[in-house]
């Protein structure tokens, strides 16, 4: 997060947001602090207790969001990695001046802590679905990094076990708390562009292949590095440094790796998601062609990954179309409107780089009040499924028809099989 | 069109039991059959095990039931047993089924339990007999997995055999046996058999397991018993344990009927006020059904924190019965109740409030009209006649609010009103507010130049002192009226303005300012703000993007215009930051300068070795000052 995102406080953006882009732009979970006796200084019984699993590079950063409010007390860190667990250890009990942030091998210990309400996960993605499950079954609300899922079954197992557990859960999709974005998608969603014809997302990579396996080296002790648990729910292979470091692409897709598709989508094609009110992912993919692929939901809506044509507003740019009237948005924190009348007056704030930091929020505020956060599981179940179909078209080269009520693509075996795939023992979804 | 996705979520939760069902007439095509015959081949063979794992992947997708036999082979391979198992799990048919059954009778350990979690994936009904005895393994880690498969299978038989094992099983695995029932219970829910499902989420509410399942257990039953189950919520509600207040929060958003609402309304008044705040958030997330007097009622009066609660509440839920009370709160004294109230106002979903609030304006004054002004001003209604009228009011914070309003409404079309408001307020301390009204309306107008160039005619009749407020306010416009406007001023005899432009200028935040800035560098009034000007060409020369030709024009321009050798030594900076031949070339020339030629010379050696060129090395030579 840039030195600017950082100094915007809280309160101060949602002031803003209010004043500028009005209701329904912002979460109905707001609360005001003071109801929730989040203000000044917060008694430690009254904290949040978090512990983090699988904190590297964007776990730090995470972490870093969730140690800057007052009403949470971070007090334990897993990871395969010993290095990684040090450092944390150190970051955390520097930020609270004592020694007391625990460090775990294996998680399952950091999720039988009575004290602990709620985990962050951000490990890679092969194990998000699988330890937002154990974490939920065992009675954490969770903060989970995305791609969150490897494929759609994950997809509606992790929803239910969500709503069965009744845990509060927030996927890594921090752009549905900032203000340019959410004001693009609540044009859509409220018909100020007219009726809604397209929305766009960019995969960023356009391509869906299967996992791999590269050849055997030595493994480290199991205390420096823990191969056996950071494969996890994946099938064996030896152990092979470059995997280890890859933990970000490696076996992201389950029976495809996901690719652009999954690694931007679960941001791109959630905000579109979003822009059509959440509705269930589309119904029909397409074959890419010319570097878009198309995809239709029930209503005729159309869904376009699209690799180029962009505007240049930074990255995970999205883009909706209506009749009479479109938005683009991107990473830069900017909006390009058909036209200013759109605005209605007002002014959109502009927050750069996609802090996480109003996101952490949202969840906190919804792990008190359990009302359900902005990337909750239900929102991330439709947005995942609507990128696992996307790769399946891709993989497949053709078009692949999803029936909503089945959960299955009709009449497509191939399509079928790839919903799904086996974790390696002991673990379970 | 959600509901359906959910229920179809919830029937069938574990994709591959579709598949299981699944046609694979059409799939079995001899490309298909050609496929699997070579994947077979190399399970077959000798082959490495990455090869055979990668074959497993793929007759996931182009096995059929033959592959089963040479797959099951490797469920005994603690490597490749989970690739195995991609491939067993994706392939449908009754051979596989029978395939995984079988490798139970001979499989420990971790290979079991995985087997076994195939097998709950598959909801294999016929492996219930098999499954059922597993629940008694010795092995905690297999007697689990099996309590969830059953739960996944989750038919008659798998259902009385977790019934039964709740109570008789063992610690380590009653979580697990738990959880099946759970699963048992909310399969009996979805196939419509409502009454079964309460009763086993009774039998787990009522069994020694861990906290969370009683939780899940808890939710389930409340919700399988519809209206039925409003007691049980209410007793959550009142429970002592947070867990339990927790769960019964959630569940309450996720009841159906009336009868929720006006029950968490009387629990509203009951609770401690910081469970009353929670309280009234589930409230509102009811959106079709909340009881919204009584979310009014705790916005009116109560402790603070339930009041703001609710008052943001109101702000998401609340209709046109809601803009009174939230008026009173906002004539309260409180600052923060004060912003909750007006935030909730502006935020009310309904339309047809804008209306109501415009009428209600002739009929008020003092504090309420305040409020209701603001009001306008932050829903962004248009009532220009109406804030205009209030402009005029005798007490003055009903004329800032009308003002405030105006700034934030008020059209391209009605501009004039509020640059009269500046050039001749009515009342003298109005001004300052007047000003920031006009630039809060003038930045957001569609058409900045059509703007800068009323707020100009506008300006001509202001004294000295609103002309430079007026600059102040062209400069956030922008544009080229604006500039022109800068460029007047900043040349015109009074110094107050030139002193006002010359500052602007400097920071202006567009391009176009550039030649402005040189002219006035080269031939403006007084020395001072001459070097202000051409410390403000130095600043676009600097900061800005434009191509490299355009920037080696300013600098050059700039070192032959800057009076101050300090200002030229600016420059050598830019120069060294935006290197190139070009650069170079000025640098060189600049070492003529007396005052400059140390510096110079160290910014053209280090510009050339930046540039790295021979050609950059032939000018240091050629100008006499190449590095040893």
């Amino acid at each position: 997060m840039t030195q600017k995102a950082k100094q915007i406080q809280r309160r101060n953006f949602l002031k803003s947001s209010l004043a500028v882009t009005g209701t329904a732009i912002l979460a109905p979970t707001i609360i005001p602090s003071s109801a929730l006796g989040r203000d000044g200084f917060v008694a430690p019984s009254e904290r949040i207790v978090v512990g983090g699993i699988g904190i590297g590079n964007r776990g730090n950063y995470d972490l870093d969001c969730f140690l800057e409010q007052k009403d949470v007390q971070f007090v334990g860190v897993c990871d395969v990695k010993q290095s990684r667990r040090i450092a944390v250890k150190k970051k955390v009990d520097e930020k609270y001046g004592n020694v007391d942030c625990d460090m775990y091998e294996d998680f399952r210990q950091l999720l039988e802590r009575k004290d602990v309400e709620a985990v962050l996960i951000a490990t890679g993605p092969n194990w998000h679905a699988t330890m937002a499950m154990q974490a939920a079954r065992a009675g954490k609300d969770i903060y989970c990094e995305k791609p969150c899922t490897k494929n759609i079954s994950q997809s509606l197992i992790l929803a239910e076990t969500i709503r069965r557990t009744a845990r509060v859960f927030q996927a890594g999709t921090q752009r549905r708390n900032l203000p340019h974005f959410a004001f693009a998608c609540y044009l859509a969603r409220t018909g100020k562009l007219g009726k809604l014809k397209r929305v766009y997302a960019h995969p960023a990579g356009m391509q869906a292949m299967m996992s791999g396996w590269l050849p055997a080296e030595t493994a480290p002790d199991k205390q420096i590095a823990d191969w056996d648990m950071y494969l996890g729910p994946a099938a064996w292979r030896p152990f092979n440094s470059k995997t280890l470091a890859d933990g970000f692409n490696f076996e992201k897709g389950g029976g495809l790796v996901g690719g652009g598709v999954l690694e931007w989508g679960s941001h791109c094609v959630d905000l579109c998601q979003w822009a059509v009110n959440d509705c269930p992912p589309p119904i029909e993919y397409n074959a890419p062609a010319n570097g878009e692929l198309m995809a239709r939901y029930e209503n005729g809506v159309e869904l376009i990954f699209r690799e180029n044509g962009w505007k240049k507003l930074g990255s995970c740019p999205v883009r909706f179309e209506g009749e009479d009237g479109w938005v683009e948005a991107g990473d830069s924190g900017k909006l390009e409107l058909s036209s200013p009348t759109l605005l209605a007056g007002r002014s959109v704030i502009e927050i750069p780089n996609y802090p996480a930091t109003f996101h952490v929020r949202d969840f906190l505020d919804c792990v008190r009040s359990r009302s359900q956060p902005k990337g909750n599981a239900d929102a991330a179940c439709n947005a995942h499924i609507a990128c696992h179909a996307a790769n399946i078209a891709l993989f497949l080269n053709r078009q692949v028809k999803y029936d909503l009520a089945k959960n299955e693509f009709i009449n497509d075996e191939a399509a079928n099989r790839l919903r799904s795939e086996a974790i390696r023992e002991p673990w379970r979804v | 069109m959600m509901k359906r996705f959910k229920r179809g979520c919830l029937l069938l939760s574990a994709c591959m039991a579709m598949t299981v069902v699944s046609s694979q007439a059409a799939f079995c095509q001899v490309t298909t059959m050609e496929k699997e015959s070579d994947l077979l081949g190399v399970l077959k063979a000798d082959s490495p095990k990455g090869d055979k794992a990668l074959a497993c992947k793929r007759l996931a997708i182009y096995g059929t039931a033959e592959s089963a036999p040479e797959l099951a082979k490797l469920l005994t391979d603690e490597q490749l047993a989970a690739w195995a198992r991609i491939a067993l799990e994706a392939i449908p048919g009754a051979k596989v089924d029978e395939t995984l059954r079988k490798a139970t009778e001979t499989l420990k350990g971790r290979l079991l339990v995985g087997t076994i979690n195939s097998i709950g994936v598959r909801r294999d009904a016929g492996a219930v007999e098999v499954i059922t005895a597993r629940l008694k393994d010795k092995d905690f880690e297999v007697a689990s997995a099996a309590a969830v498969a059953l739960g996944r299978i989750g038919n008659a038989p798998a259902t009385q055999a977790l019934r039964t094992a709740i109570a008789s099983s063992q610690e380590g695995v009653r979580s697990a046996v738990a959880e099946g029932c759970v699963l048992c219970a909310e399969k009996a829910l979805a196939d419509g058999n409502a009454t079964l499902a309460a009763s086993i989420y009774d039998d787990v509410r009522k069994a020694d397991v861990p906290k969370q399942r009683v939780v899940e257990a808890t939710r389930g039953a409340i919700l399988a018993r519809k209206q039925a189950g409003l007691p049980l919520l209410l007793e959550n509600l009142r429970s002592s344990d947070k867990v339990l207040f927790q769960v019964a929060l959630q569940t309450a958003r996720e009841m159906a009927g009336n009868e929720v609402d006006g029950a968490l309304a009387t629990e509203l008044t009951k609770a401690s006020p910081d469970r009353a705040a929670l309280v009234i958030q589930a409230m509102a997330d009811r959106k079709g059904t909340v009881s919204l007097p009584a979310v009014v009622k705790a916005a009116g009066a109560g402790p603070k924190e339930v009041r703001l609660s609710a008052i943001s509440a109101l702000g998401r839920v609340g209709d046109s019965t809601c803009v009174a009370p939230l008026i009173a709160v906002a004539s309260e004294q409180d600052p923060e109740l004060i912003d909750a109230a007006l935030t909730a106002l502006a935020d009310l979903p309904d339309q047809t409030i804008s209306n109501d609030i415009l009428a209600q304006i002739p009929k008020s004054q003092g504090k309420v009209l305040s409020v209701l002004l603001a009001v306008v001003g932050k829903r962004r209604i248009e009532a220009t006649p109406l804030l205009v009228k209030a402009t005029s009011d005798s007490d003055k914070s009903v004329r800032a609010a009308a003002l405030k309003a105006l700034g934030e409404t008020i059209p391209a079309d009605g501009l004039a009103v509020l640059i009269t408001q500046v050039v001749a307020p009515t009342h003298a301390e109005d001004a300052e507010v007047a000003q920031l009204a006009l630039k809060t309306a003038a930045v957001r107008m569609p058409d900045r130049e059509a703007c800068a160039a009323e707020i100009v005619k506008g300006m001509e009749k202001a004294t000295a002192a609103t002309k430079g407020s007026i600059l102040d306010i062209l400069a956030a416009v922008g544009g080229t009226n604006a500039l022109q406007a800068m460029n007047v001023a900043a040349k015109s005899d009074d110094n107050s303005l030139k002193d006002v432009s010359t500052r602007l200028l400097g920071d202006w935040l567009t391009i176009d300012a550039a030649p402005v800035l040189l002219d006035l560098a080269k031939t403006g009034p007084a020395d001072k703000f001459q070097l202000r000007a051409m410390k403000g060409y130095i600043r676009v020369a600097r900061q800005f993007t434009m191509n490299p030709p355009e920037r080696a024009a300013m600098c050059k321009n700039a070192i032959e215009a800057a009076k101050q050798p300090a200002e030229q030594k600016m420059v050598l900076e830019i120069l060294k930051r935006y290197a190139d031949i070009e650069m170079l070339k000025i640098a060189i020339n600049a070492v003529k300068i007396s005052e400059l030629k140390e510096d110079a010379v160290q910014a053209a050696q280090a510009i050339a070795a930046k540039v790295g060129t021979e050609d950059a090395q032939k000018l240091l030579k050629e100008a006499g000052i190449a590095t040893k």
